[in-house]
């Protein structure tokens, strides 16, 4: 019950919080496009007034571009700086916008207000950079014991049984998304805990995170893992549905920037969703124990 | 006496065989050399013993003073062999998994022991320390049409495996295991200037050179242990009364090489192809890989049916090694070939296919054609290779023949072509190189890539059909022969002119001495298109009409011309497709010759776009980016990339961030 009812007013908490969520888009937009669109400037001026560009017709296309020969390979570089570049920018901003996302998902706050959402986003980013910094590098630490180590292992040795390093890294993926649930878990109950504290105290918020998951761990493992499974069937449908679409005509291009870009927002919205389920769950049980 | 019995055995072992068809009505080679051998495989010690009977028929009429055998095992018996002083990946592997051959007993027919008369040779590099080619003088010289029995009793210790033969853990894949004759070439055999043994050492950049053959291989393995070979199985037994060995005999008639497979976790499934039986074994796990499998290879057989001619053995035996033998993964026998697919691999990926495809092909180029490996390597896997192309592109798309995914499609045509017109080396060396002389790693690009593009290329300019004649006529006449680059390039002159008259020239030389002797590159260009208005007076079509103040109407007039470029060296001839603005398209055609090239037309029509070779046929062209030109460049197809990767990055960001 205490789930269901996380699940029904986090959602609709996230929906009323849909302006920040139009910032969070936005932000996201204008920080991809700071990448994207050079680049597509880059390979206009490759591609110059060539047709080759007709071979794209049916996505990308190696020979093409590989044809750039030396432009190909500035192009190259450009993009693998420019990920990681956005992945920098992106995790400081989202950091940033979460703290305004967890304080318009509170139980007391009221009609949402892009002023109290930034206040709350400069007021809690620096306890949730480390908190999310922190929660990440865990995840990966966590990610080469699991999953790395593992699969090389099972791969490096000539005398495993046939399919042996497949099958180990299909039972430690499994494995290892069972523990990035938990610890998003926690990383949300921090965060949620420190947006309804005044006091800025990152490692209390992980180390009630922590607690919070064990204590209810339950409740908050099944909530957990229904938003776990929710989020993966939508990012098959996505994947599904994106790279099939190979418009040819400038209509279709605008169609396909609308559905890709409405794709993503209902991203945001589901993960908002879970934000405002966690808190939820972690203010009904407040709530008890306050009884 | 004794003695003349035992010429009298050897005889009736050797010529009956011979003589008497058990897998094939009639001889498909001239069998200079047979061997028949009884091997034992000791999975402890990882050793094979065996005993050899063999012979060579001298055909030439040349008075031999020897015989040269390969030993081809003994390239992983020190790190001073050849193959290890020119591979480097070798030298750190441990002394204990080396592999080597020891001949125990060495005698002629009439039981002289050649033993003191045998020393190893080093015809390629004069390494003393390379011991993969024996030479043994023998007691009488060999006249012409003589036969030379040896008897040899030897064994092979495998490697870890390297090279695609040798053991890992209870997996055996048996190559290069026995001592083979080297092909002895009379003075006009592959144009040589006088006689003698072509029995190179074994390299790291090389493979095979030998005469077809006939093969009698009893093999001996304890009895859980499954066994593929190259040859047909005759019978099978208990080999000792304690139960725990059998032994397998096989036959095999006219194939050049006879390797074999040992291992207990195999499956065996068999298919049919016509006349022909397949056998796959696989591991156990794979199962879902065994249609993929005998699709793939019954495609195969059907395109080089159609072709190129028939595979004229009835039965044929793929390995799909497990994972701790993937290392013997990709090789060819003739009859038994190596794939390498693995566990769940994709629907989309047609890697094995391709592998297997590209294996099978080797049963014609240099199992029944037999070229000189070492030599010519570009005969076999480069001609091969533009053959695995083809079918794997004709089957599984002619984009996505090797990868057919929705986020990426790409045909294995477009790989070959990329490893060359993208390789740093694609101008060092030309084709007529032996193996080990192909410098800065080229020896895989200009014998795989380049031939099999420069292959494509000559297929866009004499075209499809008449390639196929080509290597129907190549086929007829050099099956189950040694044919060299030059019997292949004339059968080439000799169809071409048959079918085209002088369309393309009296002779191909012209193609063959740039692309495949040559080491510049082809590349084409559209320097400019442009349209240079010239205003013309035109009297009025109405003159009659009285009440039209304007006595004529000016209609825009234009001298267009498209401006070509040759970049490269390389001059082919290619075709020019020029589009006007009104819709019309003029298809020139150019000898590509000179440096620079103008088209230029007048009239009321504006040039929109230019593309040189319109069906990419010129598939050595090195940049087909600027092949074409249009004054309205279409940026739709960069809209949608650039639309895709901002959401691919969106959405990469909303991952990484909690």
């Amino acid at each position: 019950m205490k789930i269901l009812t996380s699940l029904k007013t986090g959602m609709l908490r996230s929906m009323k919080s849909w302006k920040g969520i139009v910032i969070a888009w936005l932000c996201s937009f204008l920080l991809a496009s700071l990448v994207a669109i050079p680049m597509k400037s880059a390979l206009k001026a490759g591609f110059g007034n060539s047709m080759i560009t007709e071979k794209l017709a049916d996505g990308f296309n190696v020979e093409a571009f590989a044809d750039l020969g030396a432009s190909f390979r500035s192009l190259r570089s450009y993009f693998s700086s420019g990920l990681f570049m956005i992945m920098i920018i992106g995790f400081l901003v989202n950091s940033f916008l979460s703290g305004g996302l967890f304080n318009s998902l509170k139980g007391i706050s009221g009609t949402f207000s892009s002023s109290e959402f930034f206040r709350a986003s400069v007021k809690n980013f620096w306890s949730f950079f480390v908190i999310s910094l922190i929660i990440s590098m865990i995840i990966l630490l966590m990610a080469i014991l699991i999953i790395v180590l593992p699969v090389s292992i099972a791969s490096q040795s000539e005398s495993s049984p046939d399919g042996g390093a497949f099958k180990t890294a299909i039972i430690v993926t499994s494995f290892f998304l069972l523990v990035l649930t938990l610890l998003l878990l926690v990383a949300d109950y921090a965060r949620a805990w420190q947006a309804s504290n005044d006091n800025n105290a990152c490692f209390k918020a992980i180390g009630f995170g922590f607690r919070q998951t064990f204590r209810t761990f339950f409740s908050s493992y099944t909530l957990m893992l229904i938003l776990f499974v929710v989020q993966g069937l939508y990012g098959w449908l996505v994947l599904s549905i994106l790279p099939g679409m190979k418009p040819v005509k400038e209509g279709g291009i605008l169609i396909l920037f609308l559905i890709s870009q409405l794709f993503f927002f209902i991203k945001i919205l589901l993960k908002t969703w879970r934000y405002g389920s966690v808190t939820m769950l972690m203010e009904l049980d407040n709530s008890k124990k306050a009884i | 006496m004794k003695k003349y019995l035992i010429v009298l055995f050897a005889w009736f072992i050797f010529l009956i065989p011979a003589n008497s068809q058990i897998i094939n009505k009639e001889p498909l080679s001239l069998r200079q050399t047979g061997y028949r051998i009884d091997a034992k495989l000791d999975p402890v010690t990882k050793s094979v013993y065996g005993t050899m009977e063999a012979f060579w028929v001298n055909k030439s009429n040349d008075i031999v003073p020897d015989i040269q055998l390969h030993l081809y095992m003994n390239a992983f018996k020190n790190s001073e062999s050849t193959m290890n002083r020119e591979s480097d990946a070798s030298i750190s592997r441990k002394e204990s998994n080396y592999g080597w051959i020891d001949i125990k007993s060495f005698t002629d027919r009439n039981g002289y022991d050649l033993i003191p008369v045998m020393k190893f040779i080093s015809p390629d590099d004069g390494n003393i320390n390379d011991q993969t080619v024996l030479e043994v003088h023998l007691p009488k010289s060999a006249v012409p049409g003589d036969t030379v029995f040896i008897n040899v009793v030897f064994e092979t210790r495998l490697p870890l495996i390297i090279r695609r033969t040798g053991y890992n853990d209870d997996f055996f894949f048996v190559a290069q295991w026995f001592p083979k004759f080297g092909v002895y070439e009379p003075e006009g055999m592959r144009y040589a200037a006088k006689g003698g043994w072509n029995c190179h050492q074994f390299h790291a950049n090389s493979e095979f050179y030998s005469n077809h053959s006939l093969y009698n291989v009893k093999i001996t393995v304890p009895k859980e242990y499954v066994v593929g070979t190259g040859g047909m199985l005759m019978t099978e037994s208990d080999s000792d009364s304690t139960g725990k060995n059998k032994t397998l005999t096989y036959r095999a008639e006219d194939i050049v090489d006879f390797a074999w497979t040992a291992w207990p976790g195999y499956a065996v499934f068999t298919d049919q192809w016509e006349n022909v039986k397949i056998t796959l074994l696989l591991p156990k796990d794979r199962i879902e890989q065994v249609e993929r499998q005998f699709t793939a290879v019954k495609h195969a057989f059907e395109y080089y049916a159609r072709n190129v001619g028939p595979y004229p053995w009835p039965y044929l035996t793929i390995v799909d090694p497990p994972s701790k033998g993937a290392r013997s993964g990709g090789m060819e026998y003739t009859t038994l070939f190596t794939s390498s697919s693995s566990y769940m691999m994709p629907e989309s990926m047609h890697y094995p296919e391709m592998v297997t495809i590209h294996e099978f092909g080797h049963a014609y180029f240099m199992g029944i054609l037999a070229s000189n490996e070492f030599e010519e390597p570009w005969m076999d896997e480069g001609i091969n290779s533009f053959w695995e192309e083809r079918i794997v592109d004709h089957y599984y798309g002619e984009n996505s023949g090797l990868l057919d995914h929705p986020f990426l499609k790409f045909a294995d045509k477009s790989l070959g072509r990329l490893s060359y017109v993208h390789s740093g080396g694609r101008q060092d060396v030309s084709n007529s190189e032996y193996s080990w002389n192909y410098p800065h790693g080229t020896y895989g690009m200009m014998s795989y890539d380049k031939t099999a593009t420069l292959l494509y290329t000559l297929m866009g300019i004499i075209g499809e059909e008449t390639t196929n004649e080509v290597f129907r006529e190549y086929y007829k006449k050099w099956a189950f022969k040694h044919p060299s680059g030059k019997d292949f390039v004339n059968v080439v002159n000799e169809v071409v002119p048959r079918l085209n008259g002088n369309r393309f020239g009296r002779d191909m030389n012209w193609f063959f001495d740039q692309t495949l002797y040559g080491t510049g590159i082809c590349d084409y260009k559209v320097a400019n298109i442009l349209n240079n208005k010239i205003e013309t007076l035109k009297e009025k079509a109405n003159s009659t009409d009285s009440l039209n103040k304007n006595p004529a109407v000016r209609e825009a007039h234009y001298k267009s011309t498209v401006e070509l470029e040759r970049v490269g060296e390389i001059m082919l001839p290619v075709q020019v497709l020029v589009h006007f603005k009104n819709g019309n398209e003029v298809l020139e055609s150019w000898d590509g010759k000179s440096r620079y090239k103008d088209f230029v037309y007048t009239g009321t029509r504006e040039i929109e776009w230019v593309k040189i070779d319109p069906e990419f046929k010129i598939r050595m062209d090195v940049n087909f980016v600027n092949n074409s030109m249009t004054m309205n460049p279409d940026n739709v197809p960069l809209r949608r990339l650039t639309n895709k990767l901002i959401s691919f990055m969106q959405f990469f960001i909303n991952f990484i961030s909690l």
